[in-house]
């Protein structure tokens, strides 16, 4: 119980729903024949799979499979969910907090796999046809002058719960397809222009400094060198006609020295110098051999290749320059393109503008927007309609779930994670499950293409491109209970435009505990109706995050603290964010600032009421630390990451303006902390009324006997006295 | 290199126990342990150790890439000299594959860590076998964290009766009711009934009694609420008869719950319970330190380590199997000697030979003595069998051994206990504990060795000025720039940019940045045209600062920005200034360290 406690509170939605019951749930698909047919009894389901070898013809198949299909599936396996735990979502975060959340797991994490699945209706047989797909992605650095440092962040979890699954990490790390974001191509493209234009992509650098002939070697290597290339200038030039018979008999050919034609011009490909030697082959040229250029370009494989070639006249040269600068550049271009990688697959979906159905799949489309298209915006408001411009009809399995009524009632008491929906729903390709087929009235077929079956593999439970399929067979499901006919939809008709899914799509649950969604055509967040809160609605207002406190320290003994000092109604509620860090929330707003002057009061003085106050067992130590809710939005929106929440509360704090913030909190510099002060000192005479010797008390009052009781009374007093004040200034 | 093709033992969890075992066996007998690790990336861009760090920032850059990195390969090669030909190496590699696995559902021993795709890409051409790795790899805990799961995590265990203080009357009580209901319980198993009851009768029995099985034996469960009582009970069971043996089974809390108590049917049976036990006591501390029994092994075996890259190999196994690194270079030296008392950094060995000094790497190192000196060195690993194979970080380990053995044939250093008095020998002492922050970025095999004149020198802190706020230009453009913005910078400087926003000058004196920062601070206006560049500068303090903050998120500009506009009023603030090696691979020595 204690293990599956605590991955309630780690995972996030799916991966928790699917290992919470994926022990209890037997319902593995069994491996069996390729084409599964949607009335029959049969587990396996041939998957594409698609790495760097085959994406190209994957590409154009895929082209023509998406034009023809109603709807595609989609899915993504990433390499982690949370980069702390507590960046989990809670059902109390503020909308724009959550949404910090999943930009950083999105940001900070890698997809592994894209799962991509359309569905075409066929008319003639009445059912679907799927074609399951699944990419491996791997972010290599593709460019060689891209700078930025590819690295990304693995959740032990996560990886080893793919690893349970038998994800091939080999395939995904050795063959994955690597990606540049529509953004990132942009700027490389930028980039080249800009080289281009300024002619610093010239092949060869002119302004070269010279190198010293440092020892005797040097000095050898450069003179054989001179006479070399002379005499083989020397054979060019008297010989103006030469040919290929030239190449072959020629005597200057050997290992070191091939003589080749480079663009119609005699050459030299030079082989086996060290950089060194090349230097001072390059200053040979320089100094001695007006009509030699030095010529390194890149071949097919990505080695440099050095040439010497022979150019007629400062005319000829410039052109040859000129030439070698466009290929340059239309190489460059050429690897910018094959770079883009898996994101042609994103482009596609999204110039054919189909209906894409994920499960669940916030996050998903957060990673795709963060992968494919560029940087995360800071509002959810600019990410849902930068979102629909690009992918403009999203339905969610999760959301139409909640929507449809008998939906509701089936699944009562069930877990929502895709695969127990999917053998509910789609019994037929669960071998194990005898429920009466009526549950699973629209046929689905899988169409493998018999003639590459060496890159078809059964699909098994989260890899993407099987998610992709089961997501995509429940939702035709859902539209069957939803009352959405397929029997007159025309093939290759956008079920994007079916009237009675309309009110369904572009809605997403940013969270399984948000109890919202999120409206991607407008970028408003609604609360959902069915969803039943754990909490009450939160007044963020009346909130305070407070860490830095002993580890020793409950939740419950926070409570019990403030509630000395501020009534017993006076919290609403206190949420621990992890073992570090709580927030408070206040009955009354007042409380937020009362709190925080009494602490910054407390703090300042040194006398025995700051160390007997009640609030003292939350602020020894010293470090306690406390603010309002937009400083704990600043915190979770940071690129900082720490494990436990207060590391990343000092480390945010100490490093940005938001220091101040805090500071401006705590440190109340205005009456309030005078005030304060002036309470301190009019409870102290109440209490040196009664005399004894408590040890830790300042030097103003060494004799007097102050019982805990008294000096909670006295603050009581304080308290109210300083209410009035502070309600009638 | 016939040594390096050779093969190391593969070691998962699945042959973990066994290997252990040959490991300590091995460990005794020889003079070295080699150590090499495998891990996810090291930091890019400023993030990295560059020839500005002083010992002290580098060692927080060393502490930054320990703790977000995660090694998946640790490769472990006890090495000895042969006894009968001196240039021959016995050596044992082990290439153990480890994954972080929360094993016991703790989140532990680490919640996530980074990785870099351009380390995952070559260690997929050097073909790493990643789903053994994360699919078979030895989890482990750290010290720290064993003793935090420990009191989180308890297992039903045996414990001695103690010899208990005088009994009360309540106690008596407890005592008499607990024996009559263990011996009638007993009774049942150790006396067969007379008749031949039927299984009904039996489970029946079964039921009323209380009874468990515990395996295939007979048990029963004894409710206790105190630690007295978990007393009692076992004074008692010893009393009643020998054939009982008694497990205190704790709560979730650590507290006892109950006492378990086993039948056993004889001596013999008794005994292989009692084995039963404590191979699953064994099996539970595998789980509890996994891989770190290794590091132990190492540590209490006292054998010199010999590494590569110490600084970072040795924070990395510091985080991950003794406990969080110290804030300080100081703290860091004071643990890890508690832990080895001996490290060999083969960087610092071969400096030791001046043509070696500007070796770049293992590999240079390890051609410039082929090609420039006689050393003949053979490398024997007698260990044979199929799980063999070659893997990077294995090789790495066998480069190490082979470096190691050949400079300490030249520079004369003997295994401890072989030290002959007579001859002038070096014992491994006079090496160990100085550690060189690796400078160079990632590991080429590059065995070019260039020849440049030995440009070391060491400079103050106090001559070392960062800047920023420029825009994308080459550091030749920059240096032209600054030169007719103000006249400090007609003064000799050297310039680097440190990554694509922030460059460091290096001047001759401390004079000179000491006047640009009082000017910048007091904006003097005759540096109106530096700052309408929108140019800004720090000293090295600051530079400090960022790194103690740990602000590795940012460019370097932005964070210097931050730490600098905060402490515009206590600038200038007196430092105490250290010294770094400019230009060089830099040097720490621990002992310099541990005398302050």
């Amino acid at each position: 119980m204690q293990s599956s406690r605590r991955l309630a509170r780690a995972p996030p939605p799916r991966t928790l729903f699917t290992r919470l019951y994926s022990s209890s749930s037997s319902l593995l698909p069994a491996n069996g024949a390729g084409d599964g047919a949607g009335s029959s009894r049969v587990g396996g389901v041939a998957v594409k799979q698609v790495t760097r070898g085959n994406l190209a013809e994957a590409l154009e198949e895929l082209r023509a499979r998406v034009r023809d299909a109603a709807f595609v599936g989609l899915d993504l396996e990433m390499s982690g969910v949370t980069s702390a735990p507590w960046r989990d979502t809670f059902e109390l975060d503020r909308a724009d907090v959550r949404y910090l959340k999943l930009r950083d797991s999105a940001q900070r994490f890698a997809a592994l796999q894209l799962g991509v699945c359309p569905f075409r209706w066929d008319p003639a047989k009445s059912a679907f046809v799927a074609h399951p797909h699944n990419f491996f992605i791997f972010p290599r650095k593709e460019l060689p002058d891209d700078i930025s440092s590819h690295e990304f962040l693995c959740q032990t979890t996560s990886i080893d719960f793919l690893a349970k699954y038998q994800f091939d990490f080999n395939t995904c790390f050795h063959e994955g397809i690597s990606y540049l974001s529509r953004a990132q191509e942009e700027e490389a493209l930028q980039k080249l222009n800009v080289l281009y234009h300024d002619g610093i992509a010239s092949p060869n650098t002119s302004e070269e400094e010279d190198v010293p002939l440092r020892s005797t070697a040097d000095l050898l290597f450069t003179e054989r060198m001179k006479i070399k290339f002379k005499e083989w200038r020397d054979v060019i030039i008297s010989n103006p006609r030469m040919d290929n018979h030239w190449l072959e008999c020629n005597k200057f050919s050997t290992h070191q020295f091939q003589t080749v034609f480079f663009k119609m011009h005699p050459a030299i490909l030079l082989n086996g110098f060290t950089s060194h030697q090349l230097k001072l082959i390059q200053q040979v040229l320089r100094k001695d051999f007006k009509d030699l250029m030095y010529i390194s370009t890149f071949g097919e494989d990505n080695t440099s290749e050095k040439r010497v070639v022979y150019t007629d006249d400062s005319n000829d040269s410039v052109s040859l320059m000129k030439d070698l600068q466009e290929d340059l550049l239309r190489s460059r271009e050429a690897r910018v393109k094959s770079a883009v990688g898996i994101r042609h697959v994103i482009d596609l979906l999204a110039s054919e503008r189909k209906l894409i159905v994920g499960h669940s799949c916030f996050l998903d489309i957060a990673q795709v927007y963060s992968k494919f298209i560029g940087p995360l915006p800071s509002t959810v408001k600019e990410f849902a309609l930068g979102i629909h411009k690009i992918l403009p009809y999203i339905a969610d399995t999760r959301h139409l779930m909640s929507a449809s009524d008998s939906v509701q009632y089936l699944m009562r008491q069930k877990s929502k994670s895709l695969s127990s929906v999917f053998s509910l729903l789609c019994p037929a390709f669960h071998s194990t499950v005898a429920e009466p087929s009526t549950l699973s009235p629209v046929r689905i077929e899988v169409e493998a293409d018999e003639t590459m079956l060496s890159c078809f593999a059964s699909g098994a439970k989260h890899e993407a491109g099987y998610d992709a399929f089961m997501t995509g067979c429940v939702f035709a499901q859902l539209c069957d209970h939803l009352d959405v006919k397929f029997e007159h939809l025309p093939p290759r008709d956008n079920l994007a435009m079916n009237n009675k899914l309309q009110k369904y799509i572009n809605l997403l649950s940013p969270s399984f505990n948000s109890g919202t969604s999120l409206d991607l055509s407008t970028g408003m967040e609604r609360p959902d109706t069915g969803y039943k809160r754990r909490y009450p609605t939160v007044l963020y207002d009346n909130v305070v995050l407070i860490w830095g406190y002993q580890s020793e320290l409950r939740p419950r003994d926070i409570k019990d603290c403030i509630c000395k000092v501020f009534g017993p109604a006076s919290v609403t509620t206190i949420f621990s964010i992890d073992s570090t860090a709580v927030l408070v929330q206040f009955s009354k707003q007042e409380s937020v600032n009362d709190f925080m002057d009494l602490k910054a009061a407390l703090e300042k003085t040194d006398s025995a009421i700051s160390v007997l106050h009640p609030l003292s067992t939350i602020l020894e130590g010293g470090k306690t630390r406390a603010a309002n809710y937009d400083t704990y939005r600043d915190i979770c929106g940071s690129s900082v990451s720490k494990y436990f929440f207060a590391d990343q509360a000092e480390a945010v704090c100490s490093s940005s303006k938001s220091l101040l913030k805090c500071e401006n909190i705590d440190a109340a510099d205005t009456p309030g902390v005078i005030l304060n002060e002036s309470i301190l000192d009019e409870t102290i005479p109440t209490s040196e009324k009664h005399a004894g010797g408590t040890k830790n008390v300042s030097k103003k009052e060494d004799d007097s006997e102050i019982s805990c009781q008294d000096i909670l009374d006295a603050l009581q007093d304080g308290k109210a006295l300083f209410d009035k004040r502070t309600r009638s200034t | 290199m016939a040594a390096a093709r050779a093969a190391a033992k593969q070691v998962t969890k699945r042959n973990f126990p066994e290997a252990l075992q040959e490991l300590a066996a091995h460990l005794k007998e020889c003079d070295y342990v080699a150590v090499a690790a495998l891990k996810t990336g090291a930091p890019t861009g400023w993030r990295r150790a560059l020839p500005v760090d002083t010992a002290e920032t580098a060692y927080l850059k060393a502490k930054l890439a320990a703790e977000s990195f995660q090694p998946l390969h640790i490769a472990v090669c006890p090495f000895r000299f042969d006894a009968t030909s001196h240039s021959t190496v016995v050596a044992y590699p082990y290439n153990f594959h480890l994954f972080p696995r929360d094993e016991l559902q703790l989140g532990m021993p680490s919640y996530s860590f980074s990785c870099q795709t351009s380390y995952f890409s070559s260690m997929a051409r050097d073909g790493f076998d990643f789903n053994m790795c994360i699919y078979d790899g030895i989890s482990y805990l750290s010290r720290v964290q064993e003793s935090l799961a420990r009191q989180k995590i308890f297992i039903p265990h045996l414990r001695q009766p103690s010899p208990s203080p005088s009994t009360t009357v309540a106690d008596s009580v407890f005592t008499t009711r607990i024996k009559s209901r263990i011996q009638h319980w007993r009774k049942g198993y150790a006396e067969p009934s007379k008749t031949a009851d039927g299984s009904l009768v039996n489970s029946l029995r079964k039921l009323i009694l209380g009874g468990e099985s515990y395996g295939s034996r007979p048990s029963m469960s004894i409710d206790v609420c105190s630690d007295r009582q978990v007393q009692l009970v076992l004074e008692t069971i010893n009393r009643v008869s020998d054939d009982l043996v008694p497990l205190v089974v704790p709560d979730k809390a650590g507290m006892s719950r109950a006492v378990r108590v086993i039948f056993t049917s004889s001596e013999e049976d008794k005994n292989l319970l009692l084995m039963d036990i404590q191979k699953l006591e064994d099996e539970h501390s595998v789980k509890f330190r996994g891989f770190r029994e290794v590091i132990d092994l190492l540590s209490s075996s006292q054998k010199p380590i010999i590494s590569y890259n110490c600084l970072n190999d040795l924070t990395m196994i510091h985080t991950k199997f003794i406990g969080p690194l110290p804030p300080n270079m100081h703290e860091f030296t004071c643990s890890l000697r508690m832990v080895f008392s001996s490290v060999v950094d083969v960087g610092h060995l071969w400096r030791e030979i001046g043509p070696l000094r500007n070796a770049k790497n293992i590999q240079a190192a390890l051609s410039y003595l082929q090609r420039q000196y006689f050393v003949p060195m053979e490398i024997e690993i007698p260990q044979q069998d199929g799980t063999n194979s070659v893997t990077k970080g294995g090789e790495n380990v066998l480069r190490i051994t082979k470096l190691f053995a050949k400079l300490s044939m030249l520079l004369k250093i003997s295994p401890k206990h072989q030290s002959q008095s007579g001859e002038q020998h070096h014992t491994v002492e006079d090496f160990c504990n100085i550690f060189y922050p690796g400078c160079m970025a990632g590991e080429s095999d590059d065995v070019d060795c260039t020849k440049e004149p030995d440009i070391t020198r060491t400079v103050s802190t106090d001559s070392v000025i960062f800047l920023w706020g420029f825009r994308k230009t080459s550091a030749k453009e920059l240096r032209y720039l600054l030169t007719r913005l103000h006249h400090v910078f007609s003064n000799d400087f050297e310039l680097r940019l440190l990554d694509k926003t922030c460059s460091v000058l290096i001047f001759r004196s401390s004079d000179t940045p000491m006047e640009l920062l009082r000017e910048i601070s007091s904006e003097s206006p005759s540096l109106n045209n530096f700052f309408s560049e929108g140019l800004k500068a720090a000293g090295f303090d600051v530079y400090w600062k960022v790194c103690r903050l740990g602000l590795w998120d940012s460019d370097l500009a932005e964070a210097l920005e931050a730490v600098s506009s905060e402490q515009a009023t206590s600038a200038l603030s007196g430092h105490g200034t250290s010294e770094i090696y400019w230009n060089s691979s830099l040097m720490l020595d621990i002992k310099e360290y541990l005398e302050c």
